[in-house]
Order: C-alpha cells, then structure tokens, then sequence
C-alpha cells in the first residue's frame, strides 16, 4: 500500500510533524522571554528581589553539592557496576540507576520525610540537607549511568587489563586509565546531574518544604506563586530554565566534542 | 630450570574449561608460537598464564618462581595485545615509561631508560608524539617498547603481525626476530594465521581442542605429523615452502 503513495509528499509529512514538535518545543521555551517583554523593567526589578535571590543561591548551593555528592558516590559505583560481575547486580543496577530517574519526586519526598523526618531519629526535615538528600536521590543517577557507559567501554578495550600487566594495581589503573579517559563523560553526567538538581520540586517541597530564606528555592517559590502568576514567579523561571538550558548546552558541548 | 614452566594446566571461563591437560617449558631466547583454530583455547593459555584468568588445575612457574595465583601487575610478563592496547590519552613516552611511572621510578630513571628503549625500537625523536596520529607498526614499536621498557621475565604477544599490511609484513617479522634475539627472555606468540607463524617462529605447539597435539621443531611437524587433521592444518606450510 505505501508503494501507492508519491515518496515526495510523504517526506513532506514527516518534515511537516518534525517541524510541528520543534516549533511545539522552542515555542515552550521561549514564550517565557515573550511573557517577560510586556513588563521588561519589572521582571528586571524581580531579579533583585531579596526572596527571590535567596531561593536562587540555595537553589545553586544545593545543586552544587549534590553533584559534588553524586561525583564522590556515584564514579565509586559506576566502578563497581562496570567492573564487578555478581548476583543480582542487574537488579541493584536498576534500582540505583533506573528507578530514582523515573521515580515521582514527590512520593520520594513523602519517603524522606517518613525515614528522616520529625518522627525518626534523625530529624533532618526542613533543612538545608533535606534539600540536597531530596536532589541527590533524583540526580545522582546520571553521573552513574554516563561513567558506567564509558568505564564497560573501556573495559572491552582492555586497556586497564594491559595497565596491570606492565605493574599498575587496581587502584592505580582507576586513575590513571579509567578517570583520565572518562573525564568529559562524568562532566557531561555532572551537567545533566545538576541541571536536574536544580528543576527538582517535588522532594524538596515535602521533605525540605518552603522556608523563605531556609530551605526556599526556585522552583518551590514558582510552586507557591504560580496560582497569582506574580511577575516575580516569571523571573524565578526565567531564572532556572536558563541555568537549566546552560548546563545542558555545556553537555552537549562535553559529548560532541568527545575524542 | 629458567624461563616458563607450564605444568598441567587446566582453564577456562566460569564452569566451562578451555584448556587441558596443557604442559610445555620455553627457556630464555626461546620462541614458542601457539598455533590452532579459531576456539583452540590459545587466547585462554595466553591469558591464564597473565593473570587474567585464574586456572582450574596446574601450576606455573616463571624462572623457578610459582606465580600461578600471583595478581597480573605482580608478574614482570610484558604483553602485547592484538590492538597494542596503548593508552590514547597518553603521549609516546608516556606510554613507553608507564609501567616504571607505576613502579613509582624517578622522571629523570624513566626518561633513560625511554631513550634506549626508543632506540631500540627505532622511535626516537617521537617521544611527544600523540598516539592517534602514528601509523600502525609505529604504535606496534611504541607496544613492543612499553612492554620491554618493565625489564619482563616473559614476553607474550598476541597475533602480533594481524595489523600490518601484507607489503611491510616480512620487514616487521624480521625486526621483531631480531629484537626477540636480543632479549635474553623467552617469548610466546598467539596466531591463527599460518604465514605469520612461518615468519617468526622455528618452534610451535599446536593446540586443537584446548589440548596441546603436539609440540615440537615446526620442520620436524611439517615432516612427521602426529594425526591428518595436524597435516590439514600445516598444509599451507608446505606449499609455502
């Protein structure tokens, strides 16, 4: 039946659905700068809004740290599900990695603040720390998944087996042939990892809740003012979609330029 | 007795064995080529005699010492993979001193001992080089010099002709048999393919079915082999010949 149809119109089609989904996309992206131009001066003023500028260096300084945490945890165990064969990695593998990306942050908050909230012994709800936990579970994930991929790459070279055999010890060949030749795939994971931090609402909203100048950030101050549609929620989202898109264009910029 | 001691060996992957029954000796400035078809289990020998594969049974002895348990990096074997396995993030000299660099040997020790091993090898003035841009027998050179830079008591290369192109092939089996006459270790190649088993090496052991059929001078084989599927596999010899 396809045979029928003239190939010419059919590949305008699929041009014509291409184009829809990217005028769809750029269009989301964008409308917010549109939105922005019918009251320039005041969304301007927004940015220096004492709130606004509280919620976006706690935004920052959590982001930051969860993906100086994901780097310390996540290389470790990219290690160890690239390298070692055992049972039940499969499964471990998927809920470590899989799981915590796909999982709805908000019923990872609700899990938070059952495990470590005001009725456990270790009461960290509401705080600078909840905020990171609540990031990090979500986040994480990246850095794993991107170092993984390039250390099993690696591995099949064989590369690190040959390290051993001129005298490198295990730990040696971790950093002088694994972290070297995976240095821009971690960065890109670090990118995406902390891009991810930084939209994250839904765990941070529950477990570390809204606190103006504690435990606010950008997207729970944007969660609380969206109802009004103030101007200051328009410039905390132009805020965070920006930073947001800057990471990813340096991810993008790690894995394109890849060697 | 000095040099390789293999006794009995038993190997192969989780529950499946590849090699048995293997036991062979090759002295220093003694070539050894393992030859077999593809799945002979030659890779596997190799390998387990490494490291990288723990045997099942059997012992192996390198210069009177066992080192069937010992770790890979505590060996002293040089080895050469099929690709040369260089490391791309790091330059010519880089590569060439990294087993000193591990052995924790003082910049200035590497550098001298770099430079003789480059000459050697005939790579001197390329020490700065990066990797990608060499052609393939260089990086073969740079390999063959990373490998014999750590002073090994063994030398195991394997298939180490099946990245040079057809018109340079000779030359290369010539300098690497000097150079193998050079060392005073013993050395075993891995090959599946008869012409570069002709080129470099006077002794091999044929393995069919993880088993060593036999062993011996290569003339003496060709002559007297021990069942036909041996004079199958030699045919080529012959017609060379």
């Amino acid at each position: 039946m396809i045979q029928k149809f003239n190939s010419k119109y059919l590949i305008i089609i699929l041009y014509v659905l291409a184009g829809l989904l990217l005028v769809f996309s750029i269009t989301t992206f964008l409308y917010q700068y549109i939105a922005a131009l019918g009251s320039f001066k005041k969304v301007i003023a927004s940015f220096g809004n004492n709130r606004i500028l509280t919620a976006l260096i706690l935004s920052l300084l959590s982001a930051f740290a969860t993906a100086f945490l994901a780097i310390i945890f996540g290389v470790p165990l990219a290690y160890l599900f690239s390298m070692k064969e055992f049972k039940g990695k499969l499964l471990l593998e998927t809920l470590a990695v899989d799981v915590p990306q796909t999982f709805p942050p908000i019923a990872e908050g609700m899990i938070f603040l059952l495990m470590l909230g005001p009725n456990s012994p270790v009461h960290l709800a509401y705080t600078f720390a909840a905020l990171v936990i609540a990031k990090f579970f979500i986040s994480a994930p990246f850095v794993v998944s991107f170092t993984a991929r390039r250390f099993r790459e690696i591995r099949q070279t064989g590369m690190n087996l040959t390290a051993r055999s001129l005298g490198a010890n295990p730990f040696q060949v971790f950093f002088t042939i694994f972290i070297p030749l995976s240095l821009k795939d971690i960065g890109a994971g670090v990118s995406l990892c902390w891009s991810r931090a930084m939209g994250e609402l839904g765990g941070s909203l529950l477990f570390a809740g809204v606190i103006p100048h504690q435990t606010e950030i950008i997207p729970t101050f944007i969660a609380t003012q969206a109802k009004t549609l103030t101007i200051e929620a328009l410039a905390a989202t132009i805020l965070v979609t920006t930073a947001s898109t800057l990471a990813l264009v340096s991810f993008k910029h790690f894995t394109l330029s890849k060697t | 007795m000095k040099g390789l001691n293999v006794i009995d060996l038993e190997s192969g992957y989780d529950k499946n064995l590849v090699i048995r029954n293997i036991s062979f000796s090759v002295r220093p400035k003694e070539t050894l080529m393992l030859m077999g078809p593809s799945g002979s289990g030659k890779s596997t020998l190799l390998l387990t005699i490494l490291g990288i594969i723990t045997p099942k049974k059997g012992k192996i002895f390198l210069n009177e010492e066992e080192i069937t348990h010992l770790p890979i990096e505590a060996r002293n074997i040089g080895y050469l993979p099929q690709d040369y396995g260089l490391f791309p993030h790091l330059n010519v000299i880089e590569n060439v001193t990294y087993g000193l660099y591990v052995r924790g040997i003082s910049k200035k020790e590497r550098e001298d001992v770099a430079s003789k091993i480059l000459t050697l090898v005939e790579l001197q003035g390329f020490e700065k080089r990066r990797i990608q841009g060499l052609s393939g027998g260089q990086k073969q050179r740079v390999g063959l010099a990373r490998a014999l830079a750590i002073k090994p008591s063994l030398f195991l290369l394997d298939e180490p002709l099946s990245n040079i192109d057809q018109v340079t092939k000779s030359d290369v089996a010539k300098e690497l048999k000097n150079l193998f006459y050079k060392l005073n270790i013993p050395i075993i190649l891995v090959t599946h393919n008869h012409e570069d088993a002709l080129l470099l090496s006077k002794d091999i052991a044929i393995l069919i079915d993880g088993k060593i059929e036999q062993i011996g001078i290569r003339d003496e084989i060709i002559k007297n082999p021990k069942t036909p599927f041996i004079k199958k596999l030699l045919l080529p010899f012959t017609i060379n010949e």
